[in-house]
């Protein structure tokens, strides 16, 4: 994989070096990240960490989506993967 | 290795300028921050090589001035780590993210420094994706140095829609219109002149002639009442002072009616104890009034901490003051924004309104918690009806549920948004591997919950 990119369902996306997952994401026009354990939407909200709302997996573990600075080749999936 | 005489909790103007002060005594001090640079909300900083959003002059100086100070402090900050709490034998426990590594310190004095979060009342639809706080918007400006993409619209109330307006309208992307539930139009002029400091007076009447030179409405005495998903556009249904209504289309809508503290589950100041360490809120996280105030009141939280660990006198009546002068302005900025129309919005909610949105607890679900004969305290309404209970801790929906309540039952005294969050850790989140000491990736350990 080209350097700045990681991979969201299956799909390249590309980020400045310290942008948020978050942010990268916005920038490709996606703003629906997934289902949660209640089958809901998770979705950008805050932007500080505080209400939970952007959770994604990295790697496979949780994390907030606005406060999780993008790396190169990670794959980062929605909360529940039920692809 | 030696550890830190006192922990800050927060690289914001609060934390950075306590920092500064308490390390003037010569006692270690380190600063834990969530993300990875410091500056707080208020002062994100953009990545490398973006354009800062433009913002007002003051500001830039004040970051400038702050950031100065506390690199030549030498204090250490721990990035991509989340203070959890304290336990019960004065453990200060951090979730270090880069490791995966729950730190455990002993520190003397812990300063509380986690800002504000943004207050929005409920409406039908606000948890819909492309739905965020206009805060939340602001700081994804700053991060990236554009403006949000499409037909973006601001509703709720106070000075910051206009800010963010104008700094859309600078970045190329104005929005539809502004919705505020006040009319300080009306009452500007005055207000602002009472405003002690001239420099807020020009930030706001440059934000301003930002949004009038761009066209946009700025629709004062009304307020968003519901959001619906149609296709793919949000349409919000705006309310003006008479009651009459209209559809705004937009693709993402920005929140916000107003700030309040940042203290959920955190723990109380403490500075008589002397078995566990002692712990001092600063900031807007021990009272909301923005970042001049919090830069002031951190410099007094790090003097006074200093004072307790070193017997040492400490000074801080001039800040004091700075601060109470803080607290006059958004008083009268309180005032200039007082929603116009009577009655709340939490009246007029369907029951389907979602009130946790953590849990996807509704308005109805309060409703019949609170038709019960024998009526349930805060803590029982938590622990039945899940409401603060969920991931963010009640920083969302506590303060609601708790004036709903209050609404719902006015013939019972109100409970306060703490009585339904109680005192715990972690408060935020964190891997049970973290927890028990697991390392990431750990062979055999492919489900990781936080």
């Amino acid at each position: 994989m080209s350097v700045n990119r990681f991979i969201w369902q299956g799909r390249e996306i590309s980020f400045r070096p310290g942008e948020s997952i978050a942010a990268a994401l916005e920038a490709a026009g996606i703003v629906r990240l997934g289902l949660d354990a209640l089958g809901r939407e998770t979705r950008y909200f805050c932007g500080i960490g505080a209400c939970q709302s952007c959770l994604v997996r990295v790697d496979g573990t949780a994390c907030e989506a606005c406060l999780t600075p993008a790396r190169s080749g990670m794959t980062v999936t929605p909360l529940e993967d039920r692809s | 290795m030696s550890e830190p005489d006192i922990i800050i909790v927060g690289a914001g103007p609060g934390g950075l300028a306590a920092a500064i002060a308490a390390s003037r005594t010569g006692l270690k001090v380190e600063v834990i921050e969530q993300r990875h640079a410091p500056g707080g909300a208020i002062y994100r900083q953009p990545v490398d090589g973006v354009e800062p959003v433009p913002q007002a002059a003051a500001a830039k100086r004040r970051w400038q001035s702050l950031s100065t100070r506390f690199a030549e402090s030498g204090v250490p900050v721990r990035t991509h780590s989340v203070f959890l709490g304290i336990d019960g034998d004065g453990t200060f426990l951090i979730d270090d993210r880069d490791r995966g590594k729950l730190d455990r310190l002993q520190p003397r004095g812990v300063i509380i420094a986690t800002g504000a979060v943004e207050k929005v009342y409920p409406r039908p639809g606000w948890h819909l994706a492309g739905v965020s706080t206009v805060g939340g918007l602001q700081v994804m400006m700053k991060e990236t140095g554009r403006a949000p993409q499409g037909r973006i619209l601001l509703a709720g109330g106070g000075p910051l829609l206009i800010a963010v307006a104008a700094q859309m309208a600078r970045l190329g992307n104005p929005p539809v219109a502004i919705v505020e539930a006040g009319d300080p139009a009306k009452e500007l002029a005055a207000g602002l002149q009472i405003l002690i400091s001239p420099g807020l007076f020009a930030e706001a009447f440059s934000y301003l002639r930002t949004v009038y030179r761009h066209g946009v409405p700025w629709l004062r005495g009304h307020r968003l009442v519901s959001i619906k998903r149609e296709g793919q556009d949000l349409a919000a249904v705006i309310e003006d002072r008479k009651g009459s209504r209209r559809r705004i289309l937009a693709d993402r809508i920005g929140l916000h009616d107003g700030i309040r503290p940042n203290d959920f589950g955190m723990p109380p100041e403490t500075t008589v104890n002397r078995a566990a360490p002692f712990v001092i809120h600063a900031g807007d996280c021990r009272e909301a009034l923005g970042a001049v105030a919090a830069e002031a009141d951190g410099e007094r939280a790090g003097r006074m901490m200093a004072g307790l660990l070193a017997h040492g006198r400490h000074e801080i009546n001039e800040l004091e003051e700075l601060v109470a002068r803080n607290r006059r302005s958004q008083a009268v900025l309180a005032r200039i924004f007082a929603p116009v129309q009577s009655g709340s919005l939490l009246d007029g909610l369907t029951d389907e309104t979602i009130l946790c949105r953590c849990e996807g607890r509704t308005v109805g679900d309060l409703r019949q918690l609170c038709s019960r004969p024998d009526p349930l305290t805060g803590r029982e309404i938590k622990h039945n009806g899940r409401f603060a209970m969920g991931a963010c801790q009640g920083r969302f929906c506590a303060a609601n549920t708790a004036a709903l309540m209050a609404r719902l039952r006015p013939d019972i005294p109100a409970p306060a948004p703490g009585d339904l969050i109680g005192r715990r850790w972690p408060a935020r989140p964190v891997s049970i591997g973290t927890l028990v000491g697991v390392p990431p990736h750990a062979e055999g350990q492919d489900e990781v919950l936080r």
